[in-house]
């Protein structure tokens, strides 16, 4: 069952005019750019970017609920966040409920429209990604202060507690370093290499921050080239590691640039720990060979089905988790003992 | 250079109006430097000269290898992107066309099923994804000839769609934002070496390499100035014997020099050496001109004035300078001071820019000096060489770094030498003035000889290792295929551009798009083929990366066109069109690729990057205008 909804034409045609000069498409605000191999779905629509001006909203419901929930965010509808989409169907199936999935691919002035669009519905609930405080904040706090429960979901860490949110479910990123930086230490590394697929992106930068703060030896924290340029990114980091000896761990902060780490310790013949954050089925594929040590899950299937639940159970018993703190998603870890079965779920398109 | 050479010689209409200011006589140094890719050799050979200083690893066989291959995609397409440039018109395309001609060949080729492709054999899908290529460039060019818009804008549109439909595609059919897995197609096995083959340097043992390299780099040397020789000066009428006799003998001296440098390993060898070469060089440059060349006849007298006292005076201040910066600093602290800088890599980078621009000073110096007499002029350039000895000398003695000590040192007391050796030879034979089409015949063939025992030389020494290198545990280092596509497209393009018709055409509809078609260019058709040329190297590269990384990201290439023209204007292509050269475009992407790499190699922090790239850009521009507008005052 799908409706759809037109929203003010020209902003929207403003919209994908700015998310096409945006140039990149993965946004630096979500947490894990891309990820994870994903099937596709019956009931999922095809993708908003065919010049229509019309963004479309589906609606997942099972049984006869007439609660709403409405999810907003700045999905791009790419592999990480139908992950993120498929947490969110589940609870509204396993509870009976309605799921309005709102993505505004990364433009936060549609989010802002569509947030006001859920408030003016009456919607029971707001589960709400926030990567720009600057735009989002407002129109949160008055759903809050319109007496609607908002949680805020991937991004929005730092702000939630500002706007009144329940809670915050997410994964953070120094947190996830810090985890990243244990297992280091475990495997016997003494210097890493931590390489960034993008040059100020705050995200990424936490990462490596978080793996410094717990690693026992020297990490160097450098941007060593885009996804875009595989070649130039693999090249970087050969050179970074044979101007240095003592580097015998990579660290990379997406799945694409941990792969290009380890092409270039093997093309130099380095013995190097190298590690990744977030999936792809290359990088699966590396971990279960043993290539690759392991790489940061943010499990992100728990960032759609986890604000379902809670306001969901806000609304209908006033719970509140977390006693106001956030509810850490990641880090998880996949490593050669569970590579193969991260792998099968991978497939299904929950992890 | 060789074809610069040639193509002035073989000129038909140059000796027949001899009193046209454009067709004068230019001796083979002001042909050299009106080349519009001379600003980017030079600049090559300095920052390749900078990192190499301050870096330990940046002059291996292993760097180089990491350098072409991140040059080879940027540089196949920089060619390209250089000849529509002269053609006078922009690709922004062409960065997304890489990723979406890699993406397109993969899902040509992938299972036909739930998350899947066409299922064709790779014979079938790589002649479909050209002729998609081909079809996206005549439509680009098509656009532009009809709406008469800005091709900047039309292939804005046209690099949107592209973009979109990566995107659009990969997510439609594999619904992930990356299409993988080229090597289930079938055919495979044939293809992958075509495209992506690997050298592998230590596998390849060949315990003769270095004789290979040292003789063929001597003798090929040797070749080169001889073809200068003949060249720059004028011929005489009888030759003499005794001269050639001379020239044998100094041969042989050299020979015995370079010997002796390899047998030796210390300072009294090297004295030696040095000594060899000065002595032995001398003679055999003595030799050479005195049996075919013609003895010159008014020195003049010695002479200074402002123009040529100034650059110096300045170059002496610099001079000083630099040795006194790397008195002060210190070589040992690894430290960083400021910016990316370690206190020793400001002592090199400081050292290197002083010295740098003190030889900038003597050359132009030199230059200025020959308007007023030749004897001014030689003692301008011994002075030259006197410069170049002390710092030889300096840097042995102040330096920590073996790679200093012998090969810095070495290189230093060559060029010493040979600039001596020039200024004194050009102040006893009299320099050609007049085409003399024998000369430059035979002068074009020695130097496209020598230049390629030279070639051979250093291949020698990059695809081959021996067993000491392997015992002193040297790291793999794999030459990959592209490269060979790289330098393979360079070369035709080149003679493309040099020597077809279609070149002609292409330097015409870029100059003035009226005047050409007025005089019978088919303007329109010519740019509509150069359009096909830049995406059908955009297929070439998106083949090169899918079967390299088997995986294309739908990002792949986005972002990448500017860094295309930003080759090509390093290279010497001017944005406006009508003027630049293919080879230009190719040396800029070399240039960027160890800009790039040079950073991590010196252990800088890439946040620098940028500003690196942008200083390297403007530096040359600038450098190429100046050269240009230097060599166009030297004709007159």
């Amino acid at each position: 069952m799908r409706r759809m909804r037109t929203v003010l034409a020209p902003v929207a045609a403003l919209s994908l005019v700015l998310a096409a000069c945006g140039g990149d498409d993965s946004s630096s605000d979500d947490a894990a750019p891309d990820t994870g191999e994903a099937v596709d779905e019956a009931v999922e629509v095809d993708d908003t970017d065919d010049g229509d001006a019309v963004e479309e909203a589906e609606v997942t419901t099972a049984g006869g609920g007439d609660l709403t929930i409405h999810m907003v965010t700045h999905s791009d509808d790419g592999p990480f966040w139908s992950v993120v989409k498929r947490g969110a169907d589940a609870a509204a199936a396993d509870l009976g409920i309605e799921v309005v999935w709102l993505g505004s691919n990364n433009d936060p002035e549609t989010q802002v429209q569509m947030i006001e669009q859920a408030v003016s519905e009456g919607s029971a609930g707001i589960a709400a990604s926030l990567p720009s405080p600057d735009q989002l904040v407002g129109p949160l706090t008055a759903a809050v202060d319109g007496g609607i429960p908002v949680i805020t979901l991937n991004s929005g860490s730092n702000d939630y507690q500002a706007i009144g949110a329940l809670t915050h479910v997410g994964q953070d990123e120094i947190i996830a370093g810090r985890g990243a930086g244990e297992r280091f230490n475990e495997l016997g590394a003494t210097k890493i290499l931590c390489g960034m697929q993008e040059q100020s992106n705050v995200a990424l930068e936490e990462r490596c921050e978080g793996l410094a703060e717990t690693f026992d030896g020297e990490v160097i924290i450098d941007f060593v080239g885009l996804d875009a340029d595989q070649t130039s990114q693999t090249n970087t980091i050969k050179a970074a590691m044979e101007a240095d000896p003592d580097i015998d761990g990579f660290m990379g902060t997406g799945p694409v640039i941990a792969m290009s780490g380890l092409n270039a310790a093997q093309d130099i013949g380095r013995d190097a720990v190298v590690a990744g954050f977030d999936l792809t089925p290359e990088l699966l594929d590396a971990i279960e060979a043993g290539d690759v040590a392991f790489t940061v899950d943010q499990q992100q299937y728990l960032q759609g089905y986890m604000p379902v639940l809670l306001l969901y159970l806000n609304v209908t018993n006033q719970n509140t988790l977390g006693g106001g703190l956030p509810i850490l998603t990641g880090p998880g870890f996949v490593d050669p003992d569970n590579a193969g079965e991260v792998k099968s779920l991978s497939a299904q398109g929950t992890r | 250079m060789s074809e610069t050479v040639l193509s002035d010689s073989t000129s038909p209409a140059r000796a027949t109006a001899p009193v046209d200011e454009r067709l004068a006589y230019r001796s083979v140094f002001q042909r050299l430097l009106i080349r519009p890719e001379i600003g980017a050799l030079i600049g090559l050979v300095g920052i390749w000269v900078f990192f190499w200083a301050t870096s330990v690893p940046f002059g291996t066989a292993n760097a180089a290898a990491s350098i072409l291959d991140v040059a080879a995609t940027l540089g196949i397409m920089a060619v390209a992107v250089s000849m529509l440039m002269i053609g006078g018109e922009f690709d922004l395309s062409t960065g997304a066309m890489t990723g979406a001609m890699g993406i397109l060949i993969i899902l040509l080729v992938k299972e036909v099923g739930d998350l899947g492709g066409a299922g064709l054999s790779l014979f079938i899908a790589i002649p479909i994804s050209l002729a998609v290529a081909l079809a996206i460039g005549f439509f680009n060019g098509w656009m532009v000839e009809k709406t008469l818009l800005p091709s900047f804008i039309v292939t804005l549109g046209t690099f949107f769609i592209v973009k979109g439909a990566k995107l659009g595609f990969s997510k439609l059919t594999v619904d992930q934002i990356q299409v993988g897995r080229i090597d289930e197609g079938a055919g495979y096995s044939f293809w992958r070496p075509i495209f992506a083959a690997e050298w592998d340097r230590t596998k390849h043992q060949y315990e003769y390499r270095d004789v290979i390299y040292t003789l063929g780099l001597i003798i090929g040397l040797m070749i080169i100035a001889v073809a200068v020789f003949e060249l720059f000066f004028q011929r005489r009428g009888e030759r003499r014997p005794t001269g050639a006799l001379a020239f044998v003998i100094g041969l042989a001296g050299l020979y015995g020099g370079v010997a002796v440098l390899h047998l030796t390993d210390g300072y009294g060898g090297n004295l030696l050496a040095s000594v060899m070469f000065g002595v032995f060089g001398l003679l055999a440059v003595v030799g050479l001109g005195y049996w075919r060349y013609e003895p010159v006849g008014d020195r003049g007298r010695l002479s200074l004035d402002g123009t040529v006292s100034r650059p110096l005076v300045l170059a002496v201040v610099l001079f000083a300078l630099a040795i006194a910066v790397a008195m002060i600093l210190d070589a040992t602290n690894n430290e960083s001071l400021f910016f990316p800088f370690t206190e020793q890599g400001l002592r090199a980078t400081l050292f290197l820019f002083l010295i740098g621009g003190s030889m900038t000073l003597m050359l132009i110096a030199g230059i200025r000096a020959r308007r007023l007499s030749i004897t001014t002029k030689t003692l301008v350039n011994l002075v030259s060489a006197a410069m170049l000895g002390l710092l030889a000398f300096f840097v042995r003695s102040q330096s920590d770094s073996i790679k200093f000590r012998t090969e810095a040192f070495s290189v230093l007391l060559i060029l010493a030498t040979i600039v001596a050796v020039w200024s004194i030879a050009g102040v006893l034979f009299a320099e050609r003035t007049a085409i003399d089409r024998a000369a430059d015949r035979l002068g074009g063939r020695l130097f496209i000889i020598g230049s390629l025992l030279v070639v051979v030389a250093f291949l020698a020494k990059l695809l081959f290792t021996t067993t000491a290198e392997i015992d002193a545990g040297l790291a793999s280092s794999k030459f990959s295929m592209r490269i060979i596509w790289f330098f393979g497209f360079t070369a035709v393009m080149v003679w493309v551009l040099g020597r077809t018709r279609f070149g002609s055409w292409t330097f015409a509809v870029g100059g003035n798009k009226e005047a050409a078609r007025q005089v019978g260019v088919p303007a329109a058709r010519t740019k509509t083929q150069l359009f096909m040329l830049t995406a059908g190297a955009a297929w070439l590269v998106g083949m090169l990366l899918a079967f390299r990384l088997n995986t294309i990201q739908a990002s792949t290439g986005d972002g990448q066109e500017f860094e295309y023209i930003i080759a090509a204007v390093v290279g010497g292509t001017l944005l406006t069109g009508g003027y630049g050269t293919a080879l230009g475009g190719a040396l800029g992407a070399i240039i960027m690729a160890m800009a790039q790499l040079g950073i991590p190699y010196s252990r800088w922090n890439s946040d620098w990057r940028f500003m690196f790239l942008g200083a390297i850009l403007l530096i040359a521009v600038v450098a190429n205008r100046f050269i240009r507008n230097k060599a166009e005052a030297l004709r007159r």
